[in-house]
């Protein structure tokens, strides 16, 4: 069933356009990853997704019913958990209890509690009269997030939920909350950059560039400056003196968008000739990642300040033999090359 | 020199032989200020939340009034009071003019843009994920302005704390309102200004230095309070 649906809606801070979404729909108890470079909108979708604040234009619908910020309609459903969040000057305890208190929902609230700090691995007897001062940033980051879980919310907004703690904080909060997805069949929507929360737990990704969501998955943004080049193409020099070449935008389009899979990976050994060829470029392997369909890899390729994420066939990488450092070709037809 | 020394001992007699025109004073001095200070906490605090939560049209230039009514001479506030409660003045019929009321109401005009003004910038400068976390928790808009006012409570008793000093400290509303009348509306501040006028420095000395203790207590006992919280 679907759970949200995001129509036309534009964003504005002041005069400055933040967000242009046209239509996306998120089902029931799906999780979705949210991409994108900083300042691309992430923050401010989750925001609209959790009704903190109001779209300038367009409509956001919710169980098909159109809602706003404190709407009886989503307000003890949705919930965010924003990058750095905020733990108020009370004790641990106070602040996980938060919730449920302004509910008025006091019951068995002790052990309600302690049973959500467990879920985020902090234990009760050293951590609930612990004052928000005396927690570490991963700590910090659990407790906030016991604060939601205990709420048992149908959706749970994820801003960067891992970006900023240590490795152990990471693991348990990915824990966390897919247990949340199990077993209340929470909407999880989680903008990140880890890539295993996006390719081994996420459902879905959904990649944010200048605001607006590219729809052909990890899309590469190429800022300018741009030349003008031959037949009206337009000229890209890359900090190494590569050459990329896209055709002219339509007005008001400044960022050209490498779309992932219309480019192919290509051995440089077989294809002598494939440095400063039109329609190719030269990089090299950073990382592999098996999804967890165990069938496809996300390749990821640095070619000057550019990296693009191709997916390919688990065959493909065997194949190839691809792996972190190797030098390979990207080919990719200048035609095919969108603008945001 | 001697009239310094001579005031701490005066200071001293006082306070220890409970002096009933010391104790008036004192009491009167602690009736007004409580009254007002009540009354600018309970109006002031929610008007700062309004002032530095809120964007709304002309809220620039609200605050640079209030930030303006922080200078507002004592005596100009006695004066306007004095004529609003005048017998002859709008408000004459409710007999406020020389009563502690009537002191009071001055002081809490005097004490409003101090607790409002300070209650404002203890908000504006809360952390901008407060209001989010509140919200992505499910709070509703009076929840929203009872926890943010809570997480700014040292802010909000900074403001507290300096009003009930201007309050504690200020002569002109209370002789110009109160009128200094001897048992009834003399405060510690005008009755300094009176002993002075007479030439008793001394027992002006030991009148301020009651004032000062008065102040100390207070003071004492917020940051008790502080600690607490």
């Amino acid at each position: 069933m679907e759970l949200y649906h995001i129509q036309n809606v534009d964003h504005y801070y002041g005069t400055k356009q933040v967000l242009s979404i046209d239509d996306v729909s998120i089902p029931e108890a799906a999780i979705i990853g949210l991409i994108g470079p900083n300042g691309s909108g992430k923050s401010t979708l989750l925001k609209l997704m959790g009704f903190l604040e109001e779209p300038t234009y367009g409509s956001i619908f919710f169980k098909g019913r159109k809602t706003g910020p404190f709407s009886s309609d989503t307000r003890f459903k949705v919930t965010l958990l924003p990058q750095e969040p905020y733990l108020m000057q009370r004790t641990v305890f106070e602040n996980v209890a938060y919730g449920l208190k302004i509910r008025s929902d006091l019951k068995r609230l002790k052990s309600r509690v302690e049973d959500a700090m467990l879920q985020v691995g902090l234990a009760p007897e050293s951590f609930a009269r612990r004052r928000w001062s005396a927690l570490s940033g991963g700590e910090a980051q659990r407790v906030a997030l016991a604060a939601r879980l205990l709420l048992k919310p149908e959706v749970l907004l994820l801003d960067e939920p891992t970006a900023n703690v240590d490795t152990d904080s990471a693991r348990l909060i990915r824990k966390a909350s897919l247990k949340a997805r199990d077993e209340w069949g929470t909407t999880l929507v989680v903008a990140t950059h880890d890539w295993q929360w996006l390719f081994e737990t996420c459902d879905s990704v959904l990649h944010l560039l200048h605001g607006r969501l590219f729809k052909g998955g990890l899309g590469c943004a190429v800022y300018g400056p741009w030349k003008f080049g031959w037949e009206g193409f337009l000229q890209k020099e890359l900090e190494d003196g590569q050459v990329l070449v896209a055709p002219s935008p339509e007005e008001g389009k400044q960022v050209a968008i490498l779309d992932p899979s219309r480019l192919k990976i290509v051995l440089l050994s077989k294809s002598p000739l494939l440095k400063w060829k039109i329609g190719s470029l030269n990089g090299f392997v950073t990382r592999l990642f098996l999804e967890s369909n165990g069938q496809t890899v996300q390749t990821a390729i640095k070619i000057a300040e550019l990296v693009v994420t191709i997916r390919i066939q688990r065959e493909q990488v065997e194949l190839l033999k691809l792996y972190p450092g190797k030098e390979v070709g990207i080919q990719y037809e200048p035609k095919e090359i969108e603008w945001l | 020199m001697d009239f310094i020394q001579e005031g701490f001992a005066q200071a001293y007699a006082l306070l220890v032989r409970l002096d009933p025109a010391t104790y008036s004073a004192i009491g009167t001095t602690l009736r007004a200020s409580s009254l007002a200070m009540a009354a600018s906490l309970l109006l002031g605090i929610p008007l700062g939340y309004v002032l530095g939560y809120f964007d709304f049209l002309l809220k620039k230039q609200v605050r640079i009034i209030v930030d303006t009514l922080l200078s507002l001479p004592t005596v100009f506030i006695g004066l306007v009071i004095y004529a609003l409660l005048t017998r002859h003045g709008p408000l004459g019929e409710a007999g406020l003019l020389f009563t502690i009321p009537g002191i009071a109401i001055g002081q809490a005009i005097l004490s409003l843009p101090i607790v409002i003004a300070l209650t404002a910038t203890a908000v504006e400068a809360s952390d901008r994920n407060l209001h989010i976390t509140l919200m992505s928790l499910g709070a509703n808009r009076k929840q929203i302005a009872v926890s943010t006012l809570w997480e700014v409570r040292l802010g909000i008793l900074a403001a507290a704390v300096t009003a009930t000093g201007r309050v504690l400290t200020e002569v002109g509303i209370s002789l110009m309102v109160g009128g200094n009348i001897k048992w009834h509306t003399r405060t510690i501040t005008t009755a300094i200004a009176l002993e002075t006028s007479k030439g008793e420095f001394g027992m002006g000395i030991a009148l301020g230095l009651v004032l000062l203790l008065i102040a100390l207590t207070v003071n004492i006992s917020l940051a008790g309070l502080r600690r607490r919280i």
